[in-house]
């Protein structure tokens, strides 16, 4: 047996993960002899680590400059163990938890012990996805806990940088077409020693920054917190003994192992599901991008999930896409953050939440996919492009077991993209400046099995959605709100409907540069999905500007604005209420700088919708259009509710009217439907001579060389002759 | 032990359960008496006696019936065998139209109908939609779920199938 406390920390590593290998228990431990000898005691302490971890994570959130960081709450710390396993976390961005666990575990299998050495008071730092988080902008700091001589565990922080020094400005760098391109690495250095940051590295983060004191100071404010932590674990340890500690800290995750399998078990019904969901990605004439690779693709994503009877949940991306010349790639790494952070979100509501979650799930990554790049020097600046719809099918697949099983208020249609804007340029004070906008948190979420969606308030990515305040934003950046509004019909049909998106649109203000670049959001195609008869939220919006608007024109005369695009898709209110030059963009919002007067809008996304259309309550239907959730044109159109006006002039349901409507809708769709058999003969034809759109072949060609299944599967569906593939 | 009334389970399944209840049921421990407690609420909505061995959607069960173990829609539409994936039965609108996707989207951005159609799976018999697919064209149609269902009644719920 190895003496584990004083053993070099590689060999206890390596001792770690056979132990789990052998006994396929975390650590070896095949009892939880403390659990079991004093609960209370272990319950006790457990909570008193998150506790540590919450603590930490609020006092370093008041140190933090960046509005990402204080007001939308872009930061999680978490305690590991001396090999870098979780064993309690703070609430936030808890995708990256087990993302700072391969940071610690790479440290130390790359000899970090030896050299660069691992000291206490050291602080390392990492934002090297292929190390161990999602994309640059997530830089993470972790400090060695020693209890004496002994390493007894980690302290560790993350934050979401709002600038990283791109070819772009902001974090989610959409431009990057390879990592030299994505901004600032930091790549598991040593950049503090004796509870200090090094004055060198933080020149070099002062001098490559476009928005420097973001990062630094959530630098300083992630050492706080890691010291924060640190300190209460020895004073914990001082109160229960070394022993105790080593032990009981094992333990924890174990019982997370454990808690993860039979809550599987509760909840859900074993058995493979499966869902797909597609991203389209359009650069095709776009400034800046340069000739790496196609410039508009077509990802399909899908997923299978298989539960076993033990309660392991396996996800499977066999037939997805190859990883490409863009910024969306995602490493294991960052699979693993997106696994991790709807499992918290989903299943591990009660119990202890950490590592253990994660070691009772398995991804199956094909190399050389997006998912897994076998070339490290890939661009993964937006993951999140991919990784939020991809999740999304995961939360959908969650939710088939869950309304199996009987757990319908668990049930809920998941998550979609959230598109970024990010900026640069000249501030509104005359100096340089960087940042990316953060109200994307705050999205609509899909339907739940039971009720609608949340309107404009949930991101998969931070359980804790947040916009942030509008006043904030606008001290940071030169544009100022003339709107902000919901976006009628933006969440997906359906009995229950997906929760509603919001849109913001600015004037430019007070610079004569302003670099707006937009990314994660799909072009050409949806990128979420509905459930059991409810449909997807539109979500391939474009964006619409107008450059040399007369706003302050009309503002001077007193003259109406458009605070808002409206509701005609081919016709804007901003042609309507503006003169100037007019700009409708597909795909990123990469486009010449704006300067003052210029107007420009974002759009967010909805969730998808669930159950039958024609089952929705004709009463919520008419509150939805009282409020401006839903247009009169869709409640009739899509829901088939008729709508009148009561005296005051408020829409009210006709009962009566929406029965006749319905009635004649169905019957409509049964005169309308053909038998799928049929369909499927029709389309064979077109299947066997590849009559698609260039990008749709090419996703085909793709997909089937990295997969012999989807091209077995593919062949199956439609009887095509044996060896039939696409070229491309 | 955590545990509802039928009557509670009812209200929840049906959505008209008030929020402030729900939410206590979201935020408590689960009911490990739940699945069984559903099955019957679903088996007193149906208008046929074959008894539900598993809710697969919204409105479609995997039952016993004299045809052995099949999809059901709610109306009594059988869709055949529950190990094949029920949507080959069943009938299909496809949106692969601009006009068609607006009819769905009328105030939206909306896809490129050459990337991307809107497959609708409805019952034949009764024209309740039951899935909706977003896919690019010539994308094979997914079986959803095919659930272990020996072994979930067997070893999770210890009451093996006949």
């Amino acid at each position: 047996m190895l003496n584990k406390p004083t053993a070099p920390i590689r060999e206890r590593l390596i001792e770690s993960e056979r132990l789990m290998e052998e006994t396929g228990c975390y650590d070896g431990i095949t009892s939880l002899s403390l659990r079991n000898e004093d609960p209370l005691k272990f319950e006790t302490l457990h909570t008193k680590l998150r506790a540590y971890c919450v603590s930490a994570r609020e006092m370093a959130r008041r140190i933090s400059a960046s509005p990402g960081v204080r007001e939308v709450g872009e930061m999680v710390v978490a305690i590991y163990t001396p090999e870098g396993d979780a064993i309690a976390l703070s609430n936030g961005i808890m995708v990256h938890v087990h993302t700072m666990s391969r940071f610690i575990k790479w440290m130390i299998r790359n000899g970090y012990e030896e050299n660069p050495g691992i000291r206490d008071g050291d602080i390392f730092a990492n934002n090297d996805a292929f190390i161990g988080t999602v994309q640059v902008p997530d830089v993470m700091d972790v400090m060695p806990i020693y209890h004496g001589d002994t390493l007894v565990g980690w302290a560790g922080a993350v934050c979401h940088e709002l600038e990283a020094g791109g070819i772009t400005p902001g974090g989610d760098v959409a431009l990057a077409q390879e990592r030299f391109t994505e901004g600032l690495f930091v790549c598991a250095e040593k950049v503090g020693e004796n509870d200090e940051l090094r004055r060198d590295y933080v020149i070099r983060c002062e001098r490559n920054l476009r928005m420097p004191i973001y990062w630094v100071l959530d630098e300083k404010a992630k050492v706080a917190s890691c010291i924060d932590m640190r300190e209460s674990v020895k004073a914990l340890i001082d109160e229960i003994g070394l022993d105790y500690w080593l032990k009981v800290s094992k333990e924890f995750i174990e019982e997370g192992r454990r808690a993860q399998l039979a809550r599987t078990r509760q909840l859900t019904v074993p058995g493979k599901y499966r869902g797909h969901t597609f991203y389209g990605h359009v650069t095709a004439g776009k400034p800046g991008y340069q000739p790496l690779g196609d410039p508009d693709w077509l990802y399909n994503i899908p997923i299978e999930m298989e539960v076993g009877l033990d309660g392991k949940i396996t996800m499977d991306f066999e037939g997805t896409q190859p990883w490409g010349y863009h910024s969306m790639n995602c490493t294991p790494a960052g699979m693993d953050g997106g696994m991790f952070v709807t499992l918290t979100q989903h299943m591990n509501f009660e119990g202890l939440v950490n590592d253990g979650a994660w070691m009772a799930t398995e991804l199956k990554l094909p190399h050389g996919t997006w998912t897994n790049p076998d070339n490290e020097m890939v661009a993964t600046a937006t993951s999140w492009a991919l990784l939020l719809p991809a999740y999304g099918v995961f939360q959908r697949l969650l939710s088939r077991a869950f309304l199996g099983r009987g757990f319908v208020e668990e049930a809920f249609v998941g998550q979609v993209n959230s598109p970024m804007i990010e900026m640069g340029g000249m501030s509104q004070y005359g100096t340089p400046f960087g940042m990316a906008h953060f109200e994307c948190a705050a999205a609509g979420s899909g339907a739940l099995a039971i009720k609608d969606g949340l309107d404009t308030a949930y991101v998969g990515w931070n359980p804790e959605s947040d916009m942030g305040n509008i006043e904030i934003w606008e001290q940071n950046m030169p544009m100022l709100y003339i709107g902000r509004s919901i976006v009628p019909n933006s969440g997906g049909a359906g009995k229950y409907r997906g929760g509603c998106a919001f849109e913001s649109t600015w004037l430019i203000n007070k610079t004569d540069h302003l670099r707006l670049v937009t990314s994660e959001h799909s072009s050409r195609v949806f990128d979420n999905g509905g459930m059991c008869g409810g449909y997807p939220a539109p979500t391939c919006q474009k964006h619409r500007a107008v450059r040399n608007s007369n706003v302050f024109e009309l503002a001077e005369h007193g003259k109406p604005i458009a605070h808002a695009p409206g509701r005609n898709p081919h016709h804007s209110d901003f042609e309507v209420r503006f003169e100037g030059e007019f700009e409708l963009v597909e795909g990123p919002y990469i486009t010449a700088p704006h300067k003052s007067g210029d107007i420009f809008s974002h759009s967010y996304n909805g969730g998808g919708g669930y159950g039958d259309v024609l089952e929705r309550d004709p009463v919520k239907t008419a509150w939805d259009v009282e409020n401006g959730f839903l247009t009169k044109e869709a409640a009739a159109s899509v829901f088939g509710i008729a709508l009148a006006d009561d005296a005051e002039g408020f829409p009210v349901a006709d009962v009566e009217a929406t029965e006749r409507l319905r009635k004649r809708k169905r019957a409509e769709r049964l005169e309308k439907a053909v038998p799928v058999s049929q369909w499927m003969a029709e389309q064979r034809e077109r299947v066997q001579q590849a009559d698609f759109a260039p990008e749709v072949r090419k996703m085909y060609a793709s997909a089937m060389k990295l997969s012999p299944r989807f091209t077995r599967e593919f062949v199956e569906f439609w009887d095509l002759p044996e060896g039939f593939r696409y070229d491309g | 032990m955590t545990s509802y009334s039928k009557e509670v389970i009812a209200d929840l399944v049906s959505g008209k359960l008030p929020w402030p209840q729900t939410r206590r049921i979201m935020s408590a421990y689960k009911d490990d008496d739940r699945f069984f407690k559903y099955i019957q609420v679903l088996q007193d909505r149906v208008g046929w006696s074959d008894p539900i061995l598993l809710p697969v959607s919204d409105h479609l069960f995997i039952c016993d019936s004299a045809e052995g173990r099949v999809t059901k829609c709610e109306c009594g539409h059988s869709f055949g065998d529950y190990r094949r994936n029920w949507k080959l039965a069943a009938s299909i609108i496809v949106r692969d139209t601009e006009e068609a996707l607006r009819e769905i989207y009328p105030n939206s951005d909306i896809p490129d109908p050459q990337w991307m159609e809107i497959r609708e799976f409805i019952c034949p018999e009764c024209g309740t939609l039951h899935e909706v697919e977003a896919a690019a064209p010539g994308y094979p149609v997914v079986h959803d779920f095919e659930p272990d269902l020996e072994g979930f009644y067997r070893e999770w719920l210890g009451r093996p199938l006949e």
